[in-house]
């Protein structure tokens, strides 16, 4: 079931007007200057952009890790950008997952701990815990490392164990960060495609910010953001990996900046 | 620019480094001044007496102070340069060469020491006063001090600090010549990486951690240790216990949190995620200072119990050498007339100044005897030997007002506070033949006394109570043996200090009297609990600090982590709960494990209190360690609080 047409699903987040600056009153840095977007149930979407576009901006404040100065964003019904600190916590832990750039798992954990961390609290049973954990570690291919810790694992299965972290609990809705930044090509490459299968196979709905236009052909549509405003889209529809790259290369050329090797 | 110029520059930007430092070094400075002029201060020396008593007390508690000192100032250094390190190898990077940097480094190390070393002496003088007042409190004199800017003690101080900054400067200079580049810019998040323990290994080691420490009580409360080798013993003691304590911090306390974590299967959780994972994570790099604050939890614990239970006790225990209120003896220096004469002499004295008492002559009888039992302590070398004893009417000292048990016929109880601790249960009875003319009397002695019965030269000698019939049958065999006291006690033990000065010129060159000895022993143990109690404070405030710089780098380190679960939606409220019980592991395992060293320690040396039972002294001293100690984890708690709030 693939998103080739943007009208179909139920629209899990919808952003409107969505501002963001930095700085005081006085002598502020507008970063987003109103982003309107809607992302659909299964969709697996890509922000693209120069450095300084506002990606990552983007992305935390649509995850909830930080807050729009103006402006609505909605998640699976719920207003976000109303919520207080509190509520935002349970609400990450309960709808959202993350996968970040440099991993962010706990040293001192082995990688299983890791993934069953976020359901600690979530009241799931050992034995469902467990379930999800075989489930999720099975396809992500760490399922023997589970008793190993971080600095034992490489950095692919790390962000593996990561992207198992960010499954467990069936979020709504999965965000992203340069998860390929810190990969080699083939882990890269490895990593995108079980996020592609999990995408595809089971309806989850990914958010990813990326400067790799291969990482992000993966995705079913991309966004190209400009100086804080959104500047394009490309969807993928029916089009080969190989062709929707050609395509972004294509958009990323009339952006300017930002050159991309193509790997 | 120059070098200061830079130095200065940096010591500006780099405040929130240095306080932690500078810290530690005020609080040395002020530490050690206030002790210093207290000793060196002439009223202090005039009012205790403290020239010929307990001189060499107050400089074993510098040297002691001293030390404590130099572990702790280092520690807050190599700490604070820990903090640094990227700093110093940016320096390197763009160019200064290693001297140039750690004459930078000497020279900030040095303006921080004079600073501190004026902020400290201020603080000192400020609550010197205030500590002096104590010390005179607790000695028991009452009346106005004053105390004055001690010369000396400035310039001890300012010795024994220059030595310090001398110590660390040549650290710091050490540090930089070894340390290479790469190794300065990944000193901050340096970190070793959690292994898999072997698990026989360290089942073997951590369940010989505990043995030691159990072996280490058990023997220094067993009869094995009361012999000649004492020293020796307390040694292998000593050796044992801080042995253990280092594998169970080392290997015990690491294999028993494996053991919970590997039943939990991956099922940590979050407050285990925060508290058992860490603590497994930092137990090898930690064990050290663990031992370190444990062993030194357990000597001021059992310092300021013992001392505080002296002070607790010093009445009830003087009693025990002193037990008349006055005795007039018949031996001594600048004494004329008979007992009796002098007696009368003195009970003139008292009527005339209307105070009321019990007058009771005394007669004991200085024998030969000889010793023969069981379990006669080797130590003494009773067995074989002709030893000399004192007997002793019974009824005569029930009629002085003594509360002690009465022999039956042909049995006796012996008085011996100086070998008090070596004669145990398992000792008696005994036999005991005494040399009376020309027959010899057979006595069973049948136990131990709780105190003695007279005091002076007649207490010298092990002093063995008959019932009256016996008396009177030793004495007729050898009358020319007998010895004749006076006891005076008093109706009422306040006009005890009146009498006390009535007495002086009776007294001659012995201490005969409870008042006196009492004053004497309660300014002596006065000194006592104080040095325990400041130097206890010192390295109360030592470890705990030591233990708040060690969870503040810690919760740097974890920063990260925090960020990471505060992004996966985890309240500061539930992580906080992780980290209040990764606190209490932290500071409650060295505060009990040093809490259960110290009450061994304190009940193998209990025996010396004859008569008073120290549970309460001792667990007052305990209890006030634990709070001031508890007051650190609060003030870690909060820090942390600090961190994971700013987390996000």
């Amino acid at each position: 079931m693939t998103n080739t047409n943007q009208t179909q699903g139920r629209i899990v987040l919808q952003a409107n007007q969505v501002r963001k600056s930095f700085g005081s009153k006085l002598n502020s840095t507008e970063v987003l200057k109103g982003i309107n977007l809607q992302v659909r149930e299964g969709e697996f979407v890509g922000i693209m952009g120069p450095s300084g576009a506002g990606k990552t901006t983007l992305l935390n404040v649509l995850a909830t890790i930080d807050r729009p100065t103006s402006g609505t964003i909605t998640i699976d019904g719920n207003e976000t950008s109303k919520m207080k600190d509190a509520q935002l916590s349970k609400f990450r832990r309960d709808k959202l997952g993350f996968i970040f750039q440099d991993y962010n798992l706990l040293d001192t954990l082995t990688v299983k701990e890791n993934i069953l961390l976020p359901a600690s609290l979530g009241g799931l049973s050992k034995k469902a815990a467990e379930e999800q954990f075989n489930d999720f570690a099975g396809i992500l291919g760490i399922k023997e490392h589970g008793h190993k810790y971080p600095h034992e694992i490489s950095g692919g299965q790390k962000q593996r164990t990561s992207a198992a972290r960010a499954l467990v609990n069936h979020p709504s809705m999965v965000f992203a960060d340069e998860p390929t930044g810190a990969l080699d090509s083939k882990s890269a490459s490895a990593l995108l495609g079980t996020l592609e299968d999990v995408n595809k196979s089971r309806g989850v709905t990914i958010m990813m910010v990326t400067h790799d236009a291969v990482a992000s052909s993966y995705c079913s549509r991309v966004i190209f953001l400009k100086d804080g405003s959104m500047y394009s889209e490309l969807y993928r529809g029916d089009k080969t990996r190989q062709a929707f790259f050609q395509d972004i290369l294509n958009m990323q050329a009339v952006l300017g900046g930002d050159r991309v090797d193509a790997r | 620019m120059t070098l200061v110029d830079l130095v200065l520059r940096s010591m500006r930007k780099n405040l929130k480094h240095y306080y932690l430092y500078f810290f530690a070094l005020i609080f040395g400075v002020t530490l050690f001044f206030i002790f210093s002029t207290l000793q060196h201060d002439s009223s202090v020396v005039e009012q205790t007496d403290l020239s010929a008593k307990m001189a060499s007390g107050f400089q074993a508690a510098t040297v002691l102070l001293f030390g404590i000192l130099l572990i702790f100032v280092t520690y807050a250094n190599d700490l604070f340069l820990k903090r640094r390190s990227r700093e110093i190898g940016l320096y390197q990077l763009v160019g200064l060469t290693k001297g140039a940097v750690s004459r930078l480094l000497i020279i900030e190390n040095i303006l921080l020491g004079a600073g501190a070393f004026i902020v400290g002496l201020g603080a000192g003088l400020l609550v010197s006063r205030l500590f002096l007042l104590l010390l005179m409190k607790l000695v028991g004199y009452e009346g106005f001090v004053n105390l004055s800017f001690s010369g000396a003690a400035f310039l001890q101080t300012a010795v024994v600090f220059a030595v310090l900054i001398v110590i660390t400067s040549f650290r710091m200079f050490w540090k930089v010549r070894r340390s290479q580049l790469i190794d300065l810019f990944n000193d901050d998040k340096k970190d070793e990486h959690p292994k898999q323990p072997k698990p026989v290994l360290s089942a073997l080691l951590g369940i010989l951690g505990v043995a030691m420490i159990g072996f280490g009580y058990w023997f220094a409360n067993s009869t094995y240790m009361l012999n000649a080798f004492l020293l020796l013993n307390m040694l292998l003691v000593l050796a044992f216990v801080i042995t253990g304590t280092y594998l169970v911090f080392r290997v015990t306390i690491g294999w028993l949190m494996t053991l919970v974590r590997k039943n939990q299967n991956g099922h940590i959780g979050l407050a285990g995620a925060l508290s058992i994972a860490p603590l497994m994570h930092r137990m090898k790099a930690n064990a050290k200072s663990l031992t370190v604050i444990t062993t030194l939890s357990a000597m001021t614990l059992a310092m300021a119990g013992f001392a505080y239970s002296m002070y607790y006790s010093t009445e009830q225990e003087t009693r025990v050498w002193v037990p008349h209120d006055f005795l007039i003896d018949e031996i001594g220096e600048g004494k004329e007339g008979t007992s009796e004469e002098r007696a009368a002499k003195f009970a003139a004295d008292l009527d005339e100044a209307g105070i009321g008492y019990v007058m009771q002559p005394i007669t004991y009888l200085e024998l030969n005897a000889s010793y023969t039992g069981d379990n006669l302590p080797d130590l003494l070398g009773w067995e074989g030997n002709t030893v000399t004893a004192n007997v002793f009417d019974v009824r005569q000292l029930k009629a002085a007002g003594l509360d002690i048990e009465e022999p039956k016929a042909g049995e006796a109880v012996i008085h011996d506070s100086g070998i008090a601790w070596l004669l145990t249960d398992e000792v008696f009875p005994y036999e005991a033949s005494i040399a009376a003319g020309q027959t010899n009397e057979k006595l069973r002695v049948t136990s131990l006394g709780k105190r003695e019965v007279a005091s002076g030269y007649a207490g010298v000698h092990s002093q063995l109570t008959v019932s009256g019939e016996t008396y009177d049958r030793i004495k007729a065999a050898a009358p020319a043996e007998t010895h004749q006291l006076v006891a005076f006690n008093l109706a009422d033990q306040k006009d005890l200090a009146e009498a006390s000065a009535i007495f002086r010129p009776y007294r001659g060159d012995m201490t005969l009297d409870f008042y006196t000895t009492y004053k004497e022993s309660l300014s002596y143990n006065g000194i006592m609990i104080f040095i325990t109690g400041f130097l206890g404070l010192a390295f109360l405030v030592s470890t705990g600090s030591i233990l708040y710089f060690k969870q503040m780098s810690e919760a740097e380190q974890e920063k990260r982590s925090y960020t990471t679960l505060r992004q996966l939606g985890f309240r500061t409220g539930e992580i906080m709960k992780g980290i209040r019980r990764k606190q209490a592991f932290v500071f409650g395992i060295p505060l009990v494990i040093g809490l259960v060293h110290s009450i061994f320690a304190i009940k193998s040396v209990s025996f010396i209190f004859m008569s008073t039972d120290i549970t309460l002294p001792v667990t007052i001293a305990m209890m006030a360690y634990a709070l001031i100690y508890l007051i650190f984890a609060v003030l870690t708690i909060g820090y942390y609080r600090k961190t994971v709030h700013a987390a996000l």
